[in-house]
């Protein structure tokens, strides 16, 4: 019998630590304070890194106690297990007593109920009983809600009550915390994050993914069809260097048939079963090619060559060309290309090719004429890609909770008891009380008012 | 360009708002406190023509965004919801003793943003969506409630010290008692932690709408998760018995001052995704 006690008493302090609000304070203050390091820390660099910054000892310290990597580290995910573990209890201890209060209100306003509440007032009315419970039934009715009445032999309670649901307000937004992080759980063991570079034109049909593990094989192709860069214009009109959308014309292959076909931009992703790719960076493919069209001037175009810069290209029967240099705005007159032309047995010859003037080198009365038709530049696209099957729990989760805290915060649990009962000098005595769960000030306001109200009800 | 100009001019306006509100509280003149409370009407108006002309011109230059998006524009969006959030507040609880502690928050704010740089940026790629209005908003209603709350707290501070002491007179024996501005601390905080909560939502649905993660424990992200855990143990503390009050008070600063550090700390001293606050 005593040990069974004992251990039903070590059992009782265990329940009572994990129930109590003490260490919910305690573990949201060490969770805050904690995860301050992690923002002073960089995380997740190089080691290298970190021994330029600290000294030998304090990276050994801080290597130790995870500090690194901190939000993933096992005392962190402890605390969050603790945290959940201790919300989860305190929610078994309390719920089942606010069902039961709301289920089972108290109905009758007794001299122990009567003692406990702050708000109680009582007057007396000249007349019959049934008379006032209906007069009163009916005030509270507006005020609150419609009274449940309630006869003990001659004494007649009214109860009124609005706002239960507020009651839940506290218990929606805890079980949201658990729904977040279910659903982030879910997205750690079955989603995965990585990353994609793909040359316009190209396709791919692996995706590598961050932390190191193998790579995804998708069962579809996406295809870079187009990558497209716009710049800001300053106040004159011209581009400059600020970057103002970036897009890549997006292809899902599957079975060798286009199925789907978008551009993204940042902030409008593809998605296609369940993966998402987000346009994250891009970057150049090789050198920029510059265009240059071979004319004949008796009988039109010859040919479209694309020169890399400083390669030298043969074109048949006449010499070699080649790009030297180029400038976006040459003579004021926007860009332009230089050429090299070389003849055989002749000394070389330099052209500026002004990209807006095509006849320009007509007037050389060669062969041939050139004329540039601009830079090509190829570019890869960046793509982040994710695949995260918990991320709708998540929002569940993130709507639940914006509810809850507006439930919680700004419902109010109210209720409101009348007592009347024949008092010895033949006049009804009537015992107006009142509770709200929350704003207990501005319930005050409200009390005062049924108070002035309920006295001036007459007969 | 006009909406600076309207904006220094807000400057000078809540400075002046404190100067009388202080001036008030020592003079023992409810006249001057009025003063107050309507240079605080037309700051607010002047202030929210310079926001509204501010977007109105980013359109005219081609970029086109919500005034939100730099240093500048959130520090005087900060002290516009600051003044909005005070004036609601003054109203509702029909004392004008909190502006000497509240109003000189939207002045410092706003003499700060006279020191950056005021022009008006395009907007790199990842800044270019809804969520960014979203976020915004709600983050800074949060942020001023947090700021009005703190305010009220170094007053209950302040009176709590002058009842132990049991003297009752000079500048503090006119503030509300204990027990409102108790109230009004938690008040405040009820406004701003589920204002605070959906910044966070919206801001976590932003990013994973334009990279595909939620969450990914940047700095600024971490602050704010650290702020609203304050503010959490701020609101727990309260339904336990014996943390009403001082406690409470002194949380609801140490709130702020963790506030202060996301909004403005992360970007000066620290470095992450939200780096737009450092240039
Ligand atoms: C960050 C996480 C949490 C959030 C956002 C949160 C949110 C809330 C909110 C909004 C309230 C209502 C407060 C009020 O009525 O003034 C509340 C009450 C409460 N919370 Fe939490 N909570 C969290 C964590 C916890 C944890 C870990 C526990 C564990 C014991 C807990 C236990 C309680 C209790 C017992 C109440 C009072 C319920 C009542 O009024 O009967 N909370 N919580």
């Amino acid at each position: 019998m005593a040990d069974d006690k004992r251990t039903q008493s070590l059992m009782d302090k265990v329940w009572n630590f994990f129930t109590s609000l003490k260490l919910a304070i305690t573990v949201l203050i060490i969770l805050a304070v904690s995860s301050i390091f992690g923002t002073i820390i960089e995380q997740n660099q190089p080691m290298e890194k970190y021994q330029q910054v600290y000294t030998d000892a304090s990276v050994r310290i801080m290597d130790a106690l995870n500090l690194f990597d901190m939000y993933h580290s096992w005392w962190f995910l402890l605390l969050l297990v603790l945290f959940t573990v201790n919300l989860s209890c305190c929610t078994i201890d309390r719920l089942p007593r606010v069902v039961k209060i709301v289920r089972n209100p108290k109905t009758t306003l007794d001299e122990g109920l009567e003692k406990s509440l702050g708000l109680v007032d009582r007057w007396k009315k000249k007349g019959a009983l049934d008379a006032w419970v209906e007069k009163y039934a009916e005030a509270m009715g507006k005020e609150i809600g419609k009274p449940r009445v309630t006869r003990n032999s001659d004494i007649v309670h009214l109860y009124a009550e609005s706002g239960v649901v507020s009651r839940f307000g506290v218990y929606v937004t805890h079980l949201s915390i658990v729904i977040i992080f279910i659903g982030a759980i879910v997205g750690n063991v079955f989603g995965y994050k990585g990353y994609a570079n793909i040359p316009e034109g190209g396709s791919v049909r692996q995706i590598p993914t961050r932390g190191g593990t193998r790579p995804v094989d998708l069962d579809f192709e996406v295809r870079c069809n187009k990558f497209s860069l716009t710049f800001y214009n300053d106040k004159f009109g011209n581009p400059t260097q600020q970057p103002k959308e970036y897009a890549s014309d997006l292809s899902i292959i599957e079975n060798g048939r286009e199925v789907l076909r978008k551009k993204i931009v940042v902030n409008d992703p593809l998605q296609y079963k369940g993966i998402w790719f987000y346009q994250s960076s891009y970057g150049p493919t090789g050198a920029a090619t510059a265009q240059v069209a071979v004319v004949d001037p008796a009988g039109g175009p010859v040919t479209g060559l694309a020169l890399a810069a400083g390669q030298k290209t043969a074109l048949p029967g006449y010499g070699t060309i080649t790009g030297v240099d180029y400038q976006p705005n040459f003579q004021g007159s926007g860009p332009a290309l230089l050429v090299v032309l070389e003849k055989p047995g002749q000394p070389p010859a330099q052209v500026w090719l002004p990209q807006g003037k095509p006849d320009v080198d007509r007037k050389r009365n060669d062969r041939y004429f050139f004329s540039f038709g601009g830079l090509t530049q190829g570019f890869f696209t960046g793509l982040q890609v994710a695949k995260d099957p918990g991320v709708n729990v998540v929002w569940v989760g993130c709507t639940l909770m914006v509810i809850g805290i507006i439930i919680a915060f700004f419902m109010s649990h109210q209720r409101l008891w009348i007592r009347l009962a024949p008092s010895a000098d033949g006049r009804v005595e009537i015992v107006l009380a009142g509770a709200a769960s929350r704003n207990r000030l501005a319930f005050e306001k409200k009390f005062e008012k049924i108070q002035d109200d309920f006295k001036a009800v007459s007969a | 360009m006009l909406n600076v100009r309207l904006f220094d001019l807000t400057t000078l306006l809540f400075g002046a708002a404190s100067v009388c509100y202080v001036a008030a509280l020592y003079g023992k003149k409810d006249t001057i406190a009025r003063v107050g409370t309507w240079i605080c009407i037309i700051a607010a108006v002047t202030s929210t023509a310079a926001i509204g002309v501010r977007w109105a011109e980013s359109y005219k230059m081609g970029i086109g965004r919500i005034p939100v998006t730099n240093l500048y524009e959130s520090l005087v969006f900060f002290a516009w919801s600051v003044n909005l959030f005070y004036l609601f507040v003054e109203w509702k609880y029909r004392n004008r003793t909190f502006g000497a502690f509240v109003m000189p928050i939207a002045f410092i704010t706003m003499v700060f943003a006279f020191t950056n740089e005021s022009s008006i940026q395009p907007l790199v790629p990842a800044l270019q969506s809804y969520w960014l209005h979203a976020h915004v908003i709600t983050c800074f209603i949060g942020y001023a409630a947090f700021a009005v709350s703190a305010g009220v707290a170094v007053m209950y501070l302040l009176k709590a010290k002058r009842e132990e002491a049991k003297s009752d007179g000079g500048v503090i024996g006119l503030f509300p008692p204990t027990k409102a501005l108790d109230d009004l601390v938690y008040r405040s905080i009820i406004w701003g932690f589920p204002f605070l909560t959906a910044g966070i939502i919206t801001g976590a649905a932003w990013a994973n709408y334009a990279w595909g993660t939620y969450w990914s424990w940047d700095p600024k992200e971490t602050w704010s998760l650290i702020v609203w855990l304050v503010y959490a143990a701020f609101l727990h503390a309260r339904i336990t018995r014996g943390w009403h009050g001082r406690r409470a008070a002194i949380l609801s600063i140490v709130g702020f001052l963790a506030t202060i550090m996301c909004y403005l700390g992360v970007n000066l001293v620290l470095s992450g995704l939200h780096s737009y606050g450092g240039s």
